[in-house]
């Protein structure tokens, strides 16, 4: 018995120190009576790309780019997502135009923004009106199959952006060290994580666990309300809640690590599209992170308390949640 | 259902949490450079935030207005008038994921990017703006966000929820701030 706990608990190790910690967080708005998550009602999405390119990608290149970066998305089985190319067009991938358009365009006021996704929202339905990925010229680009050195890869990034358009936000993904002049990602497997990937790299062309979560939330298939499950409760502290709390789900079997937060004064959370299975628990505050890339400047983010674990594993049943979980921390 | 796990599972999870994974590099902007890329640093009470057509007509974006308090770099006048990508005209919200936004009311430190012809712009997009609150107890300014700074020369690793990791007062963020600052005059001035 006791050499199987070693064995387990070993495991554990490697598959955690493997899994940076990850969190999907979902976008939404508020109409003028609710808050709704921001979603399309209706598939395929139908996207245009801008017909000029940039230094070394051809608007061509970069057409066959978005599309794999698409079909990344629309590959998760236990979600249900479409999009169909329409052509190329003239027009900027700005607002305003009715059309949802991806392309290249010159952003010198946003220096540092790689790409960014823009929203146009009905505010009395809280429906997309449209949604533009702009890529900023300012950056320099590839497409290459494995990468350019000094160069950012254009599909990548493209990944992380139609997340965006599809309705996930950023997450609170992994590890990070400050170094003089900089700070550096030691550890990032979600696509959704706000930071700029390093130049050269690919590996962000594949989803991670956190990333099929949170898509799954939002467009669940009919199979996987039966083969998901969820965990929901609130952190508290001194018996309060902790809004904005971090909460990563750990299953040590599939070695993944999904996540959410605090989204209310009463500290609950809710992580959907899980995996079945045993989880632990681990809440954290977000003070490495900035938090105005993840929530509105009327959210405020406790920060003032201690990393902790639920003391218990909670058992995710297929096709069900496991309620009520209080997992309390205490102050810094 | 619930299970209560061994104690040497725990530790075990614990201990993995130390483990650095081999990963990208660059990232966003340490503090330093935050400050030495802004050509204005300032603390202030947002006391407009009126969204408005962009000179093509084609996106949204929020003109703030910034009864400024202090300068910690620059300073054009009593009041800082900046843009942040989105807002809402009528029926229709632009929204640019991670732009931040503003209220009137509400009290931030923001650094900024003057160039020629605009109207200043947020570093980094988010990553110029250290929103203020207000602690209940001691009734003093706290700056929320973290200040990431590197120490030494080594790398340093973040780690969330560090005992030592905590807001910081608007008196002692704003030396933290002339620090830098000064540091650079004096690289300048060699």
């Amino acid at each position: 018995m006791r050499r199987s706990v070693f064995a387990f608990a070993f495991a554990i190790l490697l598959v955690w120190a493997a899994s940076p910690l990850l969190a999907y967080l979902k976008l939404g708005t508020t109409t003028q009576t609710r808050t709704v998550n921001l979603r399309w009602n209706a598939f395929p999405i139908r996207y245009f790309i801008t017909d000029r390119g940039a230094p070394q990608v051809t608007s061509m290149q970069f057409q066959s780019a978005a599309s794999r970066a698409f079909a990344t998305w629309h590959a998760v089985e236990t979600a249900e997502t479409s999009s169909e190319f329409v052509g190329f067009t003239r027009a900027n991938p700005v607002t305003g135009d009715g059309m949802t358009v991806l392309g290249f365009t010159s952003r010198p006021d946003l220096d540092r923004v790689l790409a960014a996704t823009n929203f146009r929202l009905d505010t009395s339905t809280g429906e997309i009106v449209e949604s533009d990925i702009f890529f900023n010229t300012a950056t320099s680009w590839a497409v290459d199959p494995a990468g350019v050195t000094g160069r950012h890869d254009l599909e990548s990034i493209a990944v992380h952006e139609i997340g965006h358009l599809l309705g996930l936000s950023h997450s609170a993904v992994g590890e990070t060290e400050v170094i003089p002049g900089g700070r550096r990602v030691l550890g990032a497997e979600s696509v959704m994580f706000p930071i700029a990937f390093a130049p050269g790299t690919i590996h962000d062309r594949s989803l991670k666990a956190d990333d099929v979560a949170g898509i799954t939330d939002i467009y669940p298939t009919t199979s996987s309300h039966r083969s998901r499950g969820s965990i929901s409760g609130r952190v508290t502290k001194n018996g309060n809640g902790v809004q904005g709390a971090h909460v990563v789900a750990f299953n040590p079997a599939a070695g993944t690590l999904v996540g959410g937060f605090a989204l209310n004064e009463s500290g609950a959370f809710t992580i959907a599209g899980l995996e079945p299975g045993i989880h632990l628990l681990r809440v954290e505050p977000l003070d490495d992170g900035d938090l105005d890339s993840f929530f509105d400047s009327t959210f405020v983010v406790d920060l003032d308390f201690r990393v902790r674990f639920h003391d218990q594993v909670v058992v995710v049943p297929a096709g069900g949640g496991v309620r009520d979980v209080e997992i309390r921390v205490t102050p810094k | 259902m619930l299970h209560r796990p061994s104690a040497v599972l725990i530790a075990f999870a614990f201990a993995s949490l130390s483990i650095s994974i081999d990963g990208t590099v660059v990232a966003p902007a340490e503090f330093r450079e935050i400050v030495n890329g802004s050509e204005i640093i300032a603390f202030g009470r947002v006391v407009d935030a009126t969204p408005e057509l962009s000179d093509d007509r084609h996106r949204v974006e929020t003109v703030v207005t910034l009864q400024v308090a202090t300068y910690l770099k620059g300073g054009p006048g009593e009041t800082l008038v900046f843009v942040v990508p989105g807002g809402q005209i009528g029926r229709y919200r632009d929204v640019l994921v991670g732009a931040p936004t503003f209220e009137p009311g509400e009290e931030a430190v923001v650094f900024l990017n003057a160039r020629v012809g605009e109207r200043p712009t947020v570093f980094g997009l988010y990553q110029g703006v250290f929103r203020i609150r207000v602690d209940e107890s001691s009734k003093r300014r706290l700056v929320v966000s973290p200040v990431l700074v590197a120490a030494g020369q080594a790398p340093e690793r973040v780690v969330r929820g560090a005992a030592t990791r905590r807001p910081v007062t608007l008196e002692t963020f704003g030396a933290q701030v002339q620090s830098v600052v000064a540091e650079g005059a004096l690289r300048g001035a060699r």
